[in-house]
């Protein structure tokens, strides 16, 4: 398959994970389910800019680990911070006094 | 060009960590939040901005097989598309002030300025930049060997697009 077809693909599919994700959003889901649908969309559409878009195989090894762990860090705190949010609340309020 | 996108990822990261802390000793603001919004204008602004990604991603092969005519064809589009975003945003907030959610409308909705508000930043410059590799592409600047100027916007126009992917779910998704 060409380069230009596989970033063909790649866009489709990530219009129709967009359109995907804001059905699941609406379901009526517990909260920690739908933040795992809405996270593991969010993964995967990240992960398809990073490859077919940004090209991200090419940059420096330093750069894209710290890309690739803010792509894959976001929908990790997404589900935490639904999961355990009351947590993370009495650790940043005994932080912030 | 990878150091600049580093600082960009690290700049909404911090903004990110502002969101989540907040989230956590908001729970039902945010929980509401979403409702209060348009999905309409969430989902049209990420059609735009990934549309627009794929226009650039597009004009980069095209460049890069020698196709400079391609090139600005696809570069236009992209930018017809990047257009859309800030045209929606207007739509978005008239209809927003009409129903009174403005910087008083509690900790959600002030959030949610916040960081739209620095990504908008963020996709006018992408704009000016894409304005100007446009030029420099119909003037010949670039060459399939040497086009070094266009992969520098195309990277930092897809990590504006990545970073609104992960804002659109956590504003507009996530009740």
């Amino acid at each position: 398959m060409s380069p230009e077809r596989k970033i063909d693909l790649a866009w489709l599919m990530l219009v129709l994970l967009s359109v995907g994700g804001a059905g699941i959003a609406r379901s009526d889901a517990n909260a920690v389910l739908v933040a795992v649908g809405v996270s593991l969309v969010m993964a995967i559409k990240l992960r398809l800019v990073c490859n077919y878009f940004l090209e991200l195989h090419e940059a420096h090894p330093r750069i894209r680990r710290a890309v690739l762990a803010f792509c894959h860090g976001m929908p990790i705190l997404v589900i935490l911070t639904t999961a355990f949010g009351d947590t993370l609340s009495s650790l940043t309020g005994a932080l912030l006094g | 060009m990878w150091v600049g996108i580093f600082c960009e990822i690290t700049e909404f990261a911090l903004l990110f960590a502002v969101f989540f802390i907040a989230r956590a000793h908001h729970p039902e603001a945010f929980q509401a939040g979403p409702e209060r919004l348009s999905l309409l204008a969430g989902t049209g602004y990420t059609l735009m901005l990934l549309t627009s990604g794929w226009c650039v991603a597009r004009a980069l092969h095209a460049m890069r097989r020698g196709d400079r005519r391609a090139t600005v064809r696809w570069m236009l589009a992209g930018f017809v598309f990047g257009l859309g975003y800030p045209a929606i945003k207007i739509f978005e907030l008239q209809r927003n002030f009409a129903l009174g959610l403005d910087g008083s409308a509690g900790v959600f909705i002030v959030s949610y300025y916040y960081l739209t508000f620095t990504h908008l930043v963020h996709v006018f410059w992408g704009l000016l930049g894409m304005m100007w590799v446009i030029a420099r592409t119909g003037l010949g600047a670039y060459t399939p060997e040497e086009h070094s100027g266009l992969e520098a916007f195309a990277c930092y126009w897809h990590v504006t697009d990545m970073i609104w992917l992960m804002i659109f779910p956590l504003f507009y998704l996530l009740g």
